[in-house]
């Protein structure tokens, strides 16, 4: 809850009817966004992101498991999101369960494709070692460490940033185990296979604020929000995903504007973050 | 339960999901493949809607399309809960639960652990919370058989069910999903489908209004094709929302006679 007064409201109304905002950013300007790669070392890659006072962090964990009957060509992906209690106090107990599900849900619809895994952007059946035997599952696990609004932008970010820092191990297959008998494998701890992040989306979320809508909201102008739309757009330019929060309703041209307007801005931020994290790994590998 | 088709006992044939090899239900080339239930693309299942199914709530109603099947009862307004901070405006609790029969595979429904924050971000919109304030308003949703298309079947009973509660609302809520497979696009799809779908739209509205108060994309789509998806989900909301007015019509002039 953002306790704010009359004419604190009046002024953000206000100033995004003018194109300038609180932070004098104008409607559909991002704020500076900061990567920083492989910041925990027990996982297999790992990011975070900062946008302002949003800090959040993404971890990737690669271990080995069997697929699934109904598809042996795939391995498995899942994600979660964590919202701890030291972020904010109304994270505490129910409150941040519900907002953990809602973004875990919304990051895995946009992230994974229907279920056929069509549109997915992590191809999952590059995970897979031994058809129908092994492959690999991989969890995405993120944490909130800071909350000052658009979390799900900057998680969709977050993830982007760690797969693009994730090595999984090269697998050596030992010959001769044939029929039903589990294969046995060999782990390399040397060689690392890179992750391919550039079908990964990016997500967009618009906040409709009176009848304009921003992107990058901080939580103070959530507050003032009428509804909010996140988009997540691929470098093709499809959509493979959205999401709308917020209750009031939306007309439907509005809706088709506001995809436009999420395709449009999603260029500039998949460029934005493919060179910051660029930069990020480069300053991690010399260091 | 009322309104079952009484010529083909539906509910005994063994679902063909449970089936463990994997059956193509279409080819991608083959352009007149035929939906399992014999429906066209653009065909909905025909809708059951009956209002007051639980006597001890304020309001309630059980859907039937196909052979997924819900009920909702609706409480309230009741007072909120001390703990809770005051509000001038009227609060919305909503929960959805399966039962451990309704899935194919006993107790499966705990996955869909998002429907209950999806319900009441479709029906806050159109509620008007301000004409009870300081009071909570309960929305159970029981999933008694999942055949497809649960989440809109759900949506659409509690507009239902609040109505018949007389709950002030701006507009009935009626909410449709489509699924893409292939290049097809097959809206109202059941359980079978769902599961080959290389795409989901889900769409909520008032038609009335001619408002969207939910809206959820999964899989890859392109400008044009969700153009037709909405529109097409959009046509079907407001006939749907014509077969949802008729049934509290008919329960209003039943009850008066």
């Amino acid at each position: 809850m953002v306790g704010l007064s009359l004419g604190e409201k009046h002024f953000i109304q206000g100033g995004i009817a003018q194109d300038i905002r609180s932070d004098g950013r104008k409607r559909l300007t991002y704020r500076p966004i900061n990567v920083e790669t492989g910041v925990i070392p027990q996982a297999n890659g790992s990011a975070r992101i900062r946008m302002g006072a949003t800090d959040v962090i993404s971890t990737v964990k690669a271990e080995l498991g069997k697929p699934i009957s109904l598809q042996p060509d795939k391995g498995k992906v899942s994600i979660y999101v964590d919202c701890s209690p030291t972020a904010a106090p109304m994270f505490e107990g129910r409150g941040g369960e519900e907002l953990s599900t809602e973004l875990s849900v919304a990051l895995q619809r946009s992230l994974l494709g229907g279920k056929s895994g069509a549109g997915a952007g992590i191809d999952l059946s590059s995970l897979v070692v031994v058809e129908g035997k092994i492959c690999w599952d991989l969890y995405i696990d993120c944490l909130v460490v800071c909350s000052d609004g658009n979390l799900l932008d900057a998680l969709g970010a977050a993830i982007k940033a760690a797969l693009s820092n994730t090595g999984i191990p090269r697998v050596q297959v030992a010959a001769g185990a044939s029929g039903d008998e589990q294969p046995e494998v060999d782990i390399s701890d040397e060689e690392f296979l890179q992750f391919d992040t550039s079908d990964i989306p990016v997500i967009v979320t618009l906040t409709k604020v009176g009848r304009h809508y921003i992107v990058d909201a901080t939580t103070e102008e959530e507050s003032q929000m009428s509804s909010a739309i996140s988009i997540s757009v691929n470098r093709k330019g499809h959509i493979c995903g959205l999401n709308k929060r917020g209750g009031a309703g939306l007309d439907p041209s509005i809706v088709l504007d506001m995809i436009s307007v999420a395709k449009h801005v999603s260029e500039q931020l998949m460029n934005k973050l493919d060179s910051e994290i660029a930069a990020a790994e480069a300053g991690e590998d010399e260091s | 339960m009322a309104g079952k088709p009484g010529t083909t006992p539906t509910t005994y044939s063994p679902s063909p999901t449970t089936q463990k090899t994997r059956r193509p239900i279409f080819n991608e080339n083959d352009v007149d493949w035929v939906r399992p239930d014999g429906r066209g693309f653009h065909q909905c299942r025909p809708a059951f809607f009956r209002t007051g199914a639980v006597n001890a709530a304020s309001g309630s109603a059980y859907a039937e399309f196909g052979n997924t099947k819900v009920i909702v009862s609706v409480f309230g307004p009741r007072e909120s809960k001390k703990a809770m901070m005051y509000s001038d405006i009227g609060r919305l609790n909503c929960s959805v639960s399966y039962t451990t029969f309704a899935t194919p595979v006993r107790g499966q429904g705990s996955e869909h652990k998002d429907f209950s924050s999806m319900l009441h971000k479709s029906l806050e919109g159109a509620i008007i919370l301000e004409t009870f304030p300081k009071t909570t308003v309960d929305v159970f949703a029981l999933v008694l058989e999942s055949g497809g298309s649960d989440l809109p079947v759900v949506i659409s009973c509690a507009s239902l069910a609040l109505a018949d509660a007389g709950i002030l609302m701006h507009d009935l809520v009626a909410s449709v999903s489509l699924s893409c497979l292939g290049k097809n696009l097959v809206i109202d799809p059941i359980l079978e489908e769902e599961s080959y779908q290389d795409g989901a739209l889900l769409i909520t509205c008032m038609p009335s209004r001619y408002e969207v108060t939910q809206l959820t994309v999964t899989g890859e789509w392109s400008t044009p094709k969700i153009n037709e998806g909405m529109q097409l989900c959009l046509d079907a909301c407001s006939k749907l929302a014509k077969i949802m007015r008729s049934c509290l019509k008919e329960a209003t002039s039943t009850s008066q006679e």
